[in-house]
């Protein structure tokens, strides 16, 4: 029994009518998971030996017994003929940084090592009445402070299951890297400036960032409060559609979590695309960054293989009824990461003062006289590099006398990007457009250790996605191809809000279009036979 | 060229962010910090309309789609000691800290 | 030798008498529980947790602001103000900054000269209150079941000119409170805090000098003396050529003295930003009308009131204003009476103010309804019972709930009027007492009393005074 090669939405179909056991599955996905995904991180040292770096470590929390009693259930109540939810006996994995009762939380910091949620976020909680089976909390970038997973506390970091040497991108890498590795059918990440989106794009799967309150954040460990957004991975856009229709709608522990109908998204699926209209923008094909040198913008454009698999998506789609359109100026869109940076750090600073030894988590075990002191030891000692950073920059730039400079001007910056799009989707304006179709990343996955995270193109390369967060939009990542070394290419489609019904009937279409195409038949190095394969 | 977060302002942000470093980390932290501080400064060379408005969120929220207020009913936990349990030191039901820096002067 | 006056300004936070917390579906009422047992993951600032607006605290604190004659913002926002304190969960307090709830507001209080000292109110928000923390063998408890319950932050400009002032504008805020029913306002145990700005200057001079913030002052008479004991203080340094610091000074109740606190937590960048985790409040005009529309008549506008419209003396006015139920409750009566207010304001405040303050309640609370008192002053009026009797029936209505009539007609307390029936008595009593009626005659004339009460017992109450004095007199009058 793989549960590789059927879609949640197949499976929990043959749970529900009695064909397959919810605990057969959950066996053959912990086999699976033993296989490929070696030893979970941990606070401990880990460096990591010759066998780990084969391994995907997706892992921070696997929580077998707690999944067994989940599993049982559903196929008790399957046994005393009852009707099940939607996701019924499928195995997910949720990133480490929402709280699930009873599990350690940890946000991948040593500061929430020992923290155990006593409650359960609300997109979990929908899952897990819906019937998933959760498998355990996977790996991130501490309090999802990075693109690559790498510094997660919790070590060895999770690895791409396309090449072990190469990073599953961040900060949800082991959200995609554990559905990549055919290790759960569905997981539950987060998006602040692409970190589903990205990773989803690393690793070959499809990664959705909701409308910004389209999913509740309850429970989710916030960073970036106007910018966080829960949101599915999956090995396709119907499951994708199927998970966001189990976690969407209001929820009464989220202020912001918005009062708008959940459309049924499987149901308009496969509506077609006849008449679409999808914009390309000059703007996305390139990154525009300052030098470092002389902080003189440069423009770059992005890698041929990245341009050109977004060109083929458009051929794809227009193949099908999708009227492109070219040249959509987006203009703002070059200001996303500086606005980002401001924003994201004012808010984390803010979220991460609750860190402070007094009520949960990490408490310094060195002396202090008072206080003051327990507060600054625990700190300085619970947190990695990347929150100390974004703690400080955060204090920096939201300090009084500099607030009007730099956060002010941020928050009009992001009004500016929120206005390209609404000409872009103005059904009045010029362009009139369904949603945008641009590349999601401007490279394929890097090597491992390659790049720290402060280097100038690391910082802009979310300049892609980060636009969908400042918006408020939805944006979705697809895989569209494999680049010269045979590494996952992802293009990204981009809607109105509360329009993701559009993103997944674009992305099913091109499912369709390209369902013969030579790059959809090659396997992650981790499934490939010899790599530990179930079957 | 003088940095833009001198040592001493970065003293002071880490006392507002309650950090202690020694001296090597806390030179790393500030150097690193001077170096992203180039992208921030591009928000300065954005040339923004006085008239454009903050925007705390980028989607708006319509009349029907805002949540509503909450409804002034009570709600127990149903597990505060689970919340307690959590905790690093407790005695009696309270949590334990150690006492706040002052001095009582006449 | 120099004349100072004092420049004062108050910040009171004041409890809302809200069910639930401001942000979550706790209790805001949590004085008898054991500690950290009314808490939540909100109140208690875990991991990932939002806060969620409790439209009442919108409600009550938008009735104040109308009350305060503050402008009720249509649109007002949260602020995160930021930083680390062991009762202040998430290391930030939601509050709000600029754009808040109320702008501007006074409350015009009346001086003891007639006059009036208009108090400014410079801010007026929400905010959400911080858990509590005892210091005890050397560590500090923290109590988080009081985190989170809706405060309003009310600022007043620096109007106030001396500590007596201050205490009574401390009073009708605490009277006003109650009167609205958004406060219990019981400033012992915290729901009305007080924090004072002292300083002062020369008189006549108009600049504004350097203040001192005096906290932790837990009761209107610790606000009068710590205010007069800090001005006698920069007096005095002032005096003697010293300049006075913005210290932050704290009230040492058990020691009645002020000292100084010296705590790296005064100095603090709040980074005030909106709170991203709420939307902004949105307001219609009409429900902020209805809000307006709804305040009763204010307490210093009914004492006005009173004493215009039923001529009442301003002593009067004040304590039947004193709290909103035992106004009504005169008006009622003066309505049931339909004669002389001052009569039912005089039963009042002999009677029913001691009823009240014997059984612990409030006038709304009382059995003895305002018809009640006006059937009895009638029935002592028309000489039915006399004025002690009318005291003991309001009891006995009270207890039983029988109307006042009724209780006389069963227990037979008519009062003896009837000429005949007294005379008989006082023929009988002074041929008893042969040397107390010589003693009167000899000049003792404070024995009158004396015999009226014996006359009182033998009548078990029930004899008319007035009656009962002439007659006596007439009696003891003559000589053998």
């Amino acid at each position: 029994m793989s549960i590789l090669n059927d879609s949640a939405l197949a499976i929990a179909k043959k749970i529900q009518n009695g064909e397959l056991s919810a605990v057969e599955l959950l066996e053959a996905a912990l086999e699976h998971i033993n296989t490929v995904d070696g030893r979970p991180g941990t606070l401990d040292d880990g460096d990591p030996t010759d066998e780990d770096r084969t391994k995907v470590h997706a892992f921070i929390t696997l929580t077998q017994e707690r999944a067994y009693q989940q599993a049982k259930a559903i196929d008790a109540r399957v046994k005393a003929g009852e009707r099940l939810g939607p996701l019924s006996g499928v195995p997910i994995t949720v990133k480490d940084i929402f709280c699930v009762k009873d599990t350690p939380s940890t946000a991948a910091s040593r500061i929430l090592a020992n923290f155990i949620a006593p409650y359960t976020a609300t997109p979990v909680e929908r899952l897990e009445s819906a019937g998933a089976i959760t498998l355990g909390k996977v790996n991130l970038d501490e309090f999802t402070y990075g693109s690559s997973t790498e510094s997660s506390a919790f070590q060895p970091s999770t690895r791409n299951p396309w090449d072990t040497s190469r990073v599953p991108g961040g900060s949800s890498g082991g959200s995609t890297a554990s559905v990549a590795a055919g290790e759960a059918l569905l997981s539950l990440g987060t998006d602040t400036a692409g970190s589903i989106r990205q990773p989803a794009a690393f690793c070959g799967v499809v990664g959705l960032k909701p409308t910004y309150g389209r999913v509740s954040r309850y429970g989710l460990i916030a960073f970036g409060s106007s910018l966080d957004c829960p949101g599915p991975v999956a090995r396709d856009v119907g499951d994708a559609a199927l998970m966001l229709s189990v976690m969407s709608g209001a929820d009464r522990r989220d202020s912001t979590a918005a009062r708008v109908t959940v459309p049924d998204y499987l149901e308009s699926l496969d509506r077609g695309v006849e008449g679409m209209r999808i914009g390309l923008s000059p703007d996305y094909m390139q990154i525009t960054f300052p030098d470092p040198e002389t902080g003189e913008f440069r423009k770059q454009s992005l890698p041929v293989e990245i341009r050109e698999a977004t060109l083929r998506a458009a051929e794809v789609l227009a193949k099908q009824g999708v009227e492109i359109v070219e040249g959509v100026p987006m203009p703002n869109m070059v200001y996303g990461i500086p606005a980002y940076f401001v924003i994201s750090r004012v808010e984390a600073a803010s979220n991460l003062h609750r860190f402070d030894g007094v009520k949960y988590g990490y408490r310094t075990e060195s002396d202090f006289e008072d206080l003051r002191e327990m507060y600054r030891k625990t700190r300085a000692e619970g947190f990695g590099l990347q929150p100390k950073l974004r703690i400080l920059m955060g204090m920096y730039v939201s300090a009084a006398q500099y607030s009007e400079q730099y956060y002010q001007r941020a928050l009009q910056v992001r009004s500016m990007i929120r206005s390209d799009f609404d000409a872009a989707f103005d059904p009045e304006g010029t362009y009139r457009l369904d949603a945008l179709l641009t590349p999601t990343t401007p490279t394929t996955a890097f090597k491992m250790g390659d790049v720290y995270g402060d280097s100038v193109l690391m910082q802009y390369a979310d300049q892609l996605t980060v636009p969908a967060n400042h918006a408020g939009i939805p944006g979705i990542s697809i895989p569209a191809g494999l680049d010269g070394e045979g590494l996952p290419i992802g293009v990204q489609l981009l809607a109105q809000d509360f329009k993701e019904e559009i993103l997944f009937r674009a992305g099913y279409a091109f499912e369709l279009g390209t369902a013969d195409a030579a790059w959809r038949q090659v396997q992650p190095e981790v499934l490939k036979a010899g790599k530990g394969t179930s079957s | 060229m003088t940095d833009e977060i001198t040592p001493e302002l970065f003293e002071h942000l880490v006392e507002l962010a309650a950090f202690a470093f020694d001296p090597k980390e806390a030179d790393y932290l500030r150097r690193e910090l001077n170096n992203q501080l180039k992208a921030i400064h591009q928000l300065e060379a954005v040339p923004i309309d006085p008239e454009v408005p903050l925007a705390s969120h980028g989607v708006t929220y319509t009349t029907q789609g805002k949540p509503a207020l909450r409804e002034d009913v009570w709600e127990p936990c149903d597990n505060p000691e689970d919340i307690l349990a959590q905790a690093p030191q407790v005695e009696d039901g309270y949590f334990i800290v150690p006492d706040i820096p002052h001095t009582e002067l006449e | 030798m120099t004349e100072y006056e004092a420049i004062i300004g108050l910040e009171t936070h004041i409890q809302l008498n809200t069910t639930t917390k401001i942000f979550c579906g706790c209790k805001a009422d949590s004085w008898e529980d054991p500690p950290n047992t009314n808490i939540c993951p909100v109140c208690t600032g875990l991991p990932g947790v939002l806060p969620v607006l409790n439209e009442a605290a919108v409600r009550k604190g938008a009735l104040l602001a109308a009350a305060m004659h503050s402008e009720i913002r249509l649109t007002s926002y949260f602020d995160r103000k930021n930083y680390f304190y062991p009762d202040l969960p998430k290391g930030y307090q939601i509050s709000q900054y600029d754009l808040a709830l109320g702008r501007g507001g006074y409350m015009d209080l009346p001086m003891p000269d007639g006059g009036i000292r208009r108090v400014n109110i410079a801010k007026l928000h929400l905010e959400e209150d911080a858990g509590k923390t005892k210091y005890e063998k050397g560590v500090r408890y923290v109590d988080f079941n009081r985190c989170g319950v809706p405060l309003v932050e009310m600022v007043t400009g620096p109007d106030l000119r001396s500590a007596d002032e201050a205490a009574q504008y401390l009073i009708r805020l605490r009277q006003l409170l109650r009167w609205l029913c958004v406060s219990e306002a019981n400033m012992e145990k915290g729901h009305l805090r007080c924090d004072a700005n002292v300083s002062i200057r020369p008189v006549g001079s108009t600049a504004l000098n350097t203040k001192t913030e005096i906290k932790n002052v837990n009761s209107i008479e610790a606000v009068r003396t710590a205010i007069n004991k800090e001005i006698e203080r920069q007096v005095a340094l002032v005096e003697s050529g010293g300049r006075v610091r913005a210290w932050t000074l704290d009230w040492d109740d058990a020691h009645q003295r002020l000292t100084k606190m010296r705590s790296k937590e005064t100095e603090a960048d709040y980074r005030y930003f909106k709170e991203p985790d709420l939307l902004p409040i949105e307001l219609t005009a009409e429900w902020r009308d209805e809000i307006v529309e709804s305040l009763p008549e204010l307490p210093l506008e009914r004492r006005a009131r009173f004493m215009e419209e039923y001529d009442l003396p301003e002593y009067d006015a004040d304590i039947l204003t004193s709290d909103r139920p035992i106004s009504e409750y005169f008006e009622r009566a003066v309505s049931a009476y339909g004669g002389d207010p001052k009569v039912v304001s005089n039963w009042i405040m002999n009677e029913i103010l001691r009823m009240l303050n014997d059984l612990g309640i409030a006038a709304n609370e009382l059995i003895l309804t305002p018809e009640h008192l006006a059937q009895v002053i009638k029935l002592v009026d028309n000489g039915t019972i006399n004025n002690a009797t009318g005291k003991a029936v309001l009891a006995k209505v009270q207890e039983t709930g029988m109307a006042p009539g009724a209780i006389v007609a069963e227990e037979g307390l008519a009062q003896v009027s009837d000429d005949s029936a007294l005379q008989a008595v006082i023929d009988r009593l002074l041929a008893a007492n042969p040397a107390e009626v010589s003693s009167y005659r000899g000049g003792k004339e404070g024995l009158l009393s004396w015999f009226i009460g014996q006359v009182m017992r033998e009548t078990r109450g029930k004899a008319d005074p007035q009656l009962t004095r002439e007659l006596l007199q007439e009696a003891l009058k003559d000589s053998k």
